[in-house]
């Protein structure tokens, strides 16, 4: 994979015309990560749901692995995994048949033994059998993100993946979010969590009414100390 | 879902070993098969549903025809007034039929049609699999529904308003099926063509709204049908092909449908599903109304009337009023109901008239309380403003009376034209206007449906007493409030004494509406005699 994962030039998203933040400028190469940093509301899952094709740009270019957004495109969904804050679960699927539904519905082999390892590595092993509506509320949160490791990708989206998570888990995520790196795999993710930026970014993007400024890693992440201090 | 190899995979983190994707119907196939299997569905039990819901439908439209059919034997044949203006039933019922196409239309808008809501939306959306199987269900369902819906009420209201019979109602029954399909397909082509959900609906309200504006019309000019009209035979079966190709074309559109579209109108069915299950008639409002809320951003309101605590609250309750085109259209159609009944000679009797006025009155109430409603679901704001509940509640009423107060002009001056004194009519809605009001925030307020009282037999099955309490609170105000009325209609004459009654029942409906008490009466005997009680023994 050659093409940038993700080119956003002047990007301006938002609702009914309204912009919610400034205009977006960078670039995510192959293998590398690029955090979205800001306050509450200043429009960082905005821009990653424009990125997933969930919502019309207002203007400017995107790009997404070389092609414009197009979310119904099969190929786009093949190689864009994302983890939003969707709290929806089959009610009578068990936390192992909706991995495997993921797994299988992208065409992988073998997903019975995946399925298991990321419920070891997720911690979530002794609810393989549970139904979503016996998990807690962070254990369904890490039933998203090994949905998201579960299946084949070439970018991979996170809306604060942080959330809901305790500070071991968010290790092993930021191991997770490393390896995936090493493997020729993007990260896109917005969060809040400086210690999830120096480990895991490349860059990082502070999304603001005013304007958006890329920003080292560190320089990112002692941002977000000041403002959540 | 089986495993076979197949080629290699694009995607360059490849977890697992690539295979091919299985086809939509193994991602349903295995949905349901794990569904099924915890839910103990069997064909046993699947046919056991099937049967119960075929003999509730026909048992519900036996009933339904009894009573058109009792409806029609109690027509007058012959106008017991002289209007001046005249409509026939045929007439009334094609207006009728033009309204529940806008109902149609604005459904589907809402609705989506095609959607995926939930679950659905979060794990299947998401897979590399063709839409189109994954979507078809839903797809087909919905024209399906519009189809058996539309032909029940049109031959309910042919077969027993018009005393239609055989091959007649047979055939305005498929006629009616068609079109309620081919409104729903054609709804779902403008959706896979990007047209906004909102606009859809926005056409549908507009359909709904000219219906009656267009019966006032027909009735001026004294123009009318005698039957409902019919395709001819060769013209049903040419657009029974017509709407399969649509079909066949909706189909191969149906991967063109955006995720967030299809995720919208998901989440909006299934909010709508559950508010409809549950008789939650409030929540089903909020449904239908946020589905259609239009993505453009809003007009800045300046609030220039928000000059305090108390003329803020009618201020928002305005703008909530302004900003929603289903509810002023709503309050049109419902004012222009009264009128319509007034002018067909058939149900211009005193039943017809008092049924018109407290169904239409009750449609346009509902339509003015939806700051109300949002109020009450939302409480937080009404809580920052240095006002207490009664009074908040007291200004709710602001902006029902307000826009009750030209329906009552409109639908209580036809009745007066209909008696011959226009006047004392239009004294008497005004003095009524407070009820609807009160009506309308009573039950905005009204707690969530109570499903753990008590059950009661009837014939039609177990009744919850709890639920029915609930869902009387608005309607009890509307019935004992409006007795003046009542008798007024019923002896199609307004006197001085009348009028003032209405006034005093008015200002208690205010009082009782203003009330921030929870539960019955009795509940609240029953409570404050048990904390005299606890009171008594902790004396003791």
């Amino acid at each position: 994979m050659s093409k940038p994962a993700v080119r956003a030039q002047d990007l301006l998203v938002g609702y009914g015309g309204a912009p919610v933040c400034a205009p977006v400028t960078f670039t995510l190469g192959p293998g590398k990560a690029v955090a979205l940093v800001g306050a509450n509301g200043s429009g960082k899952s905005t821009v990653l749901r424009a990125v997933i094709g969930l919502l019309e740009p207002t203007s400017g270019k995107l790009q997404v692995l070389g092609d414009e957004v197009d979310e119904r495109d099969v190929s786009f969904r093949r190689q864009v995994a994302s983890v939003l804050d969707d709290d929806a679960y089959f009610p009578a699927l068990t936390v192992h048949e909706h991995l495997y539904l993921t797994a299988r519905g992208h065409g992988v082999l073998g997903a019975d033994a995946l399925v298991g390892e990321l419920l070891e590595e997720f911690g979530l092993t002794e609810h393989a059998r549970s139904l979503p509506v016996a998990l807690s509320s962070g254990q369904r949160r890490r039933l998203l993100l090994a949905a998201g490791f579960v299946r084949p990708r070439s970018l991979l989206v996170l809306d604060e993946p942080e959330q809901r998570l305790d500070r071991a888990m968010r290790d092993r995520l930021a191991a997770r979010l490393v390896a995936e790196k090493r493997a020729g795999g993007s990260v896109l993710l917005a969060t809040h969590d400086p210690d999830l930026v120096t480990a895991v970014a490349d860059r990082a993007v502070h999304v603001a009414d005013d304007v958006t400024r890329v920003l080292a890693p560190a320089e990112a992440a002692a941002l977000i100390s000041r403002e959540n201090p | 879902m089986s495993e076979a190899a197949g080629e290699a995979l694009d995607p360059v983190v490849l977890p697992g070993r690539p295979g091919e994707i299985p086809a939509a119907r193994d991602i349903r196939r295995f949905t349901a098969q794990a569904a099924n299997a915890r839910g103990g569905a069997s064909i046993g039990s699947l046919l056991a549903s099937v049967y119960y819901a075929v003999i509730s439908l026909g048992i519900a439209i036996g009933m339904a025809l009894g009573f058109t059919q009792a409806m029609r034997v109690a027509l007058p044949p012959e106008p017991d007034v002289e209007a001046p203006a005249n409509l026939s039933l045929a007439t009334l019922v094609v207006v009728i039929v033009v309204a529940l196409v806008g109902v149609l239309v604005s459904l589907a808008g809402r609705l989506g049609p095609v959607g995926a809501g939930g679950a659905e939306a979060a794990w299947w959306l998401p897979l590399p699999v063709d839409r189109r199987g994954l979507l078809r269900p839903a797809a087909r369902r919905l024209p399906l529904v519009a189809a058996l819906v539309l032909a029940i009420l049109v031959g309910l209201l042919d077969a027993g308003l018009l005393d239609d019979v055989g091959p007649r109602v047979a055939h305005v029954i498929i006629t009616s099926a068609l079109v309620g399909a081919g409104i729903v397909l054609l709804a779902a082509l403008a959706q896979s063509a990007g047209v906004s959900r909102s606009a859809t609906a926005l056409a549908g309200d507009l359909i709904l709204a000219a219906a009656p504006v267009a019966a006032v019309g027909l009735a001026l000019a004294d123009w009318s049908v005698d039957e409902v009209p019919t395709l001819p035979w060769f013209g049903a079966a040419l657009a029974a092909l017509l709407l399969a190709a649509v079909a066949v074309l909706v189909d191969r559109r149906l991967h063109r449908i955006p995720t967030r579209s299809l995720r919208e109108s998901g989440s909006v069915a299934t909010q709508a599903v559950g508010a409809a299950v549950s008789l939650d008639s409030r929540e089903l409002g909020r449904a239908l109304t946020d589905g259609a809320a239009s993505s453009t951003r809003r007009r800045l309101s300046r609030l220039r009337t928000a000059r305090g605590p108390a003329t803020a609250v009618v201020t928002a309750d305005l703008v909530v009023l302004r900003r929603s085109v289903r509810h002023v259209v709503q309050l049109v159609v419902a004012a222009l109901v009264p009128v319509l009944v007034t002018s067909v000679p058939e149900l211009a009797s005193s039943g017809g008239v008092l049924l018109a006025l407290l169904v239409s009155g009750y449609v346009a109430m509902s339509a003015t309380g939806e700051g109300a409603r949002r109020a009450q679901m939302a409480p937080v704001l009404d809580r920052l403003l240095p006002l207490d509940a009664k009074t908040v509640r007291r200004l709710r009423m602001v902006v029902p009376g307000l826009a009750m107060l030209p329906w009552s002009v409109v639908a209580f001056a036809s009745v007066g034209r209909w008696t011959g004194d226009v006047a004392g009519w239009v004294v008497l809605g005004v003095a009524a206007t407070p009820v609807w009001a009160a009506a309308a925030v009573r039950s905005s307020y009204r707690p969530a449906p109570d499903w753990g009282g008590p059950l009661v037999s009837t014939p039609m099955g177990a009744l919850p007493t709890g639920v029915g309490a609930v869902l009387a609170r608005g309607p009890d105000v509307v019935v004992l409030g409006l007795l003046p009325v009542w008798i007024a209609v019923l002896l199609r004459h307004v006197g001085p004494t009348m009028v003032v009654i209405q006034a005093g029942l008015a200002s208690i409906a205010v009082a009782v509406a203003s009330s921030i008490a929870t539960g019955t009466m009795m509940e609240r005997m029953l409570a404050s005699q048990e904390e005299l009680d606890k009171a008594k023994k902790a004396n003791r």
